[in-house]
């Protein structure tokens, strides 16, 4: 889970450092997006580009419905990853607030 | 420029893109042309070209690199058909979603022209128009020209049994849905719907529109519970992989 947010660290699953930059070049808007498709391709067919796309599609979708009403993490999620959030700084994100409240210190 | 007929034509576009995925994008666009429950087509296709704007907006731009989006002044230009707070909500949520909060949310749904309901169908035509959109910026696709709306008058339909619960607005839950909305969480099998799921749930097409393109994009709610079933060319691990790095470039605690 850590390499998910810390580049150093082997998360484990095949393709990952190329699936990853791919995402980050679509959710970034990046110059880069050609060339880390091609290494997708690459690595893993034309097909695995595809389910990479809508994959990344269909979570910008699934941030914005999730920030945009404020939701908590659902309870069972909640307690699995209380180990590893505060590992991977992701209860500092400004939208920590709608399930911790005022805890969690807003950015200026 | 609008279309009668969208074609999600996909055959030269280099990629073997499913048909259940060109499927489920006509489908999309018949969705986004017709009335709502609280919107007109046409307006519901404004708040589609809204979401457009917002991706090249250079005062979106400029707020959101502020260290506050409020020291920024300026106002996003009229849209005729939407009201003003739609317009700000629509771009806001697409280029500055990780800063919302519920005071934002409140004065959203309590601005001229906007309701509670409004906005979350407001919120659940943006999200699925954008993630069509999303999908075609990844493989370097034009964007398929937005539908020419069709008449007809919105439902005004509020499920009876919405309360506030979780989240910002009020949702439906299963046990206080009446029958009629029951299918929207027919795949939950009798558990708690996801908070992401019963968000959109004051609207409950919202959550039918959800769970169709969910489905078609990534895996269905019942594929979702099938952990050592291989359903598309990537693994599980990798489509989760993909999931958490999507998130977490958002800064999506969720």
């Amino acid at each position: 889970m850590q390499g998910t947010t810390d580049d150093s660290v082997d998360v484990g699953v095949p393709f990952a450092d190329v699936l990853m930059a791919y995402a980050d070049a679509a959710v970034r808007r990046d110059g880069d997006l050609a060339e880390r498709r091609a290494a997708v391709e690459s690595a893993l067919g034309a097909e695995a580009v595809v389910d990479a796309a809508a994959t990344v599609a269909n979570y910008q979708r699934m941030v914005r419905i999730a920030d945009g009403c404020g939701i908590p993490l659902d309870e069972v999620t909640e307690q699995a990853s209380a180990e590893w959030r505060e590992s991977l700084g992701v209860n500092e994100y400004y939208s920590a607030l709608n399930t911790y409240g005022e805890e969690v210190a807003a950015p200026a | 420029m609008t279309t009668d007929t969208a074609q999600f034509d996909y055959s030269e576009a280099g990629f073997p893109i499913a048909e259940r995925i060109r499927e489920c994008h006509l489908r999309d666009w018949e969705r986004l042309r017709g009335p709502g429950a609280w919107w007109t087509g046409a307006e519901r296709v404004a708040i589609a070209r809204q979401t457009r704007l917002a991706e090249d907006c250079a005062l979106c731009r400029e707020r959101a690199a502020a260290l506050s989006p409020a020291a920024v002044a300026g106002e996003h230009e009229a849209d005729a058909l939407l009201p003003r707070a739609a317009v700000e909500a629509i771009h806001k949520l697409v280029t500055d979603k990780s800063r919302l909060s519920e005071a934002w949310y409140e004065g959203v749904v309590g601005a001229a022209g906007m309701s509670e309901e409004r906005y979350i169908e407001l919120l659940g035509v943006l999200v699925h128009v954008f993630a069509v959109d999303e999908l075609h910026r990844a493989l370097d696709l034009p964007l398929e020209p937005l539908p020419t709306p069709l008449g007809g008058t919105p439902s005004g339909y509020r499920p009876a049994g919405a309360a506030k619960d979780v989240s910002w607005p009020p949702i439906l839950l299963p046990e206080h849905a009446d029958p009629g909305d029951l299918d929207i969480y027919e795949e939950m099998r009798g558990r708690r719907p996801a908070n992401v799921v019963s968000a959109l749930s004051l609207v409950p097409d919202n959550v039918r529109w959800l769970n169709d393109q969910f489905a078609a994009h990534y895996l269905s709610w019942t594929e979702m519970g099938e952990i050592d079933k291989q359903h598309r060319r990537l693994t599980r691990p990798q489509l989760e992989l993909l999931a958490t790095r999507v998130s977490a470039l958002n800064e999506c605690f969720y």
